[in-house]
């Protein structure tokens, strides 16, 4: 194929994967705080399927993992497992501030660390817990990043 | 209506082939909008459904271990194929059908039903728990709709006398709407249409609140790409067989548009309105309700058949 094709299909991927982004939610260990954030966010009031985003059920199905939390001794595994289980390309939103530092759980004898000591994030969205405009201003910086 | 193009450029592009899944595409456009706007929300942008499409077409395509390799890879084109072939029995867009013979109606129904199977050979293929009770759910779910939506669309087909999906189109237009004439036949087919598609309140075969992603949860990039516009073009297959049958035929794509769009309209509201159903409720539903009416639904039309030539005035009505 000759560079110009193979430059223009490139671009119909990113447009197509900027407009889609499926997310599947994880919490790693987090007090639920962030998680009803989360949740809220997915309501109609706030309406994300505006922007095509779609809350999936299975890893296999998403493209963005949302995390919560510190990561726990408990949630180690499993967090990696679901992020493995995910096909590429995959990105991943830490919300919270445990997510970024382990916030009030630092130093607790079950917590491994945030969840950038596990699994590579892209984004973090600070806050205890971040509103959901924030959790929405984050994706959209997640997808913005993408585009370029 | 009675344009010939020839049959490559048929298969191809018009009315099969392209046209039918950018149809698709639109139609789950147009059904998501809906329920959006029934729920209060913006809802989707236009081209969604093309963007989702395309973003799993370009995804990687994981192939879990302990799955039947060439199984795995196949269903999905399995799937859409049945999907496209049964496509060509039926007057897409108002258009006579692309080919058709005598009792063609049981082989697009039969085709039809060949996703709802696809399926669940797909969840029974993998060794996740998740598949394995989606697919038991959606099969289970296909015993108990696929008869009362079959006996819902011999209705017409034996009070017309004919089993040609074409010939009770422009039969059926002829006549006393059968939403009428049959109305209860009309109501198990729009809902039957909405067990196959697996469409709330009957989507428990995959009710993500339980089972994850139900028979599909392993499937991701290309699989789950052709089993979405799969869906999305049964579900324009599907209107469009019961337009034609219970909405007075297809006569052009207008006709077409407008009464595939109203069907579309009606079944888009019953989603937002019903909660989901439990497996069994869905199974009890059908069998205890649904077959029984269809069945007197069809003793009524047999025997309107019969004596319909002693009254001379019941004659048009089937
Ligand atoms: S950031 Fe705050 S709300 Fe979120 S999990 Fe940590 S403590 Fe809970």
């Amino acid at each position: 194929m000759t560079t110009p094709m193979v430059g223009v299909i490139e671009k119909v991927k990113t447009w197509a994967r900027v407009n889609s982004p499926w997310v599947i939610h994880f919490n790693s260990g987090s007090c639920n705080g962030c998680d009803i954030e989360i949740l809220a966010t997915l309501t109609p009031r706030y309406d994300v399927e505006r922007f095509g985003i779609k809350l999936q059920g299975s890893p296999r199905h998403a493209d963005v993992l949302i995390c919560t939390g510190p990561v726990t001794l408990q949630a180690r595994d499993r967090l990696v497992r679901v992020y493995e289980q995910m096909p590429e390309p995959k990105f991943v939103v830490a919300v919270g501030s445990c997510g970024i530092s382990s916030g009030v759980f630092q130093g607790c004898y079950n917590v491994v660390g945030n969840i950038g000591d596990v699994i590579p994030v892209n984004v973090y969205v600070p806050g205890c817990p971040p509103r959901p405009e924030a959790i929405i201003y984050g994706v959209v910086q997640l997808l913005k990043s993408l585009q370029n | 209506m009675n344009l010939s193009l020839s049959p490559l450029v048929e298969l191809l592009f018009f009315p099969g082939g392209l046209v039918l899944l950018a149809s698709g595409l639109v139609y789950e456009f147009v059904d998501r909008k809906l329920v959006a706007r029934f729920q209060n929300r913006i809802g989707p942008r236009w081209f969604q459904p093309l963007a989702d499409v395309i973003k799993l077409l370009a995804k990687e395509e994981v192939i879990p271990a302990g799955v039947v390799k060439g199984l795995f890879i196949f269903l999905p084109i399995v799937a859409l194929t049945s999907i496209l072939t049964a496509a060509l029995y039926v007057p897409m867009f108002g258009l006579k059908p692309a080919f058709s013979f005598p009792g063609d109606l049981v082989v697009t129904v039969y085709l039809l039903s060949l996703m709802t199977l696809c399926i669940g050979l797909a969840g029974a293929n993998t060794e996740d728990r998740f598949s394995l009770v989606g697919a038991t759910r959606a099969l289970t779910q296909m015993f108990s709709y696929e008869a009362p939506f079959l006996l819902a669309l011999l209705g017409p087909a034996i009070a017309l006398g004919t089993w040609n999906i074409g010939q009770i189109n422009s039969a059926a237009g002829n006549n006393l709407w059968f939403i009428i004439a049959q109305p209860f036949g009309f109501i198990a087919a729009v809902i039957g249409l909405m067990g196959k598609l697996e469409l709330p309140p009957f989507d428990a075969p995959e009710a993500e609140t339980e089972i994850v992603a139900g028979a599909l949860t392993e499937y991701s990039g290309r699989g789950l790409a052709l089993f979405r516009i799969g869906r999305d073009v049964e579900l324009v297959i599907g209107l469009t067989l019961i337009a034609s049958f219970y909405l007075g035929g297809l006569a052009n794509p207008l006709d077409f548009l407008w009464k595939t769009l109203i069907l579309l309209l009606v079944t888009a509201a019953l989603q937002s309105l019903f909660a989901r159903l439990r497996i069994d409720q869905t199974v009890g539903l059908w069998w205890r309700i649904g077959s029984i009416m269809v069945l007197l639904q069809l003793l009524a039309v047999v025997v309107g058949r019969l004596i319909a030539p002693l009254i001379p005035f019941l004659s048009s009505g089937g």
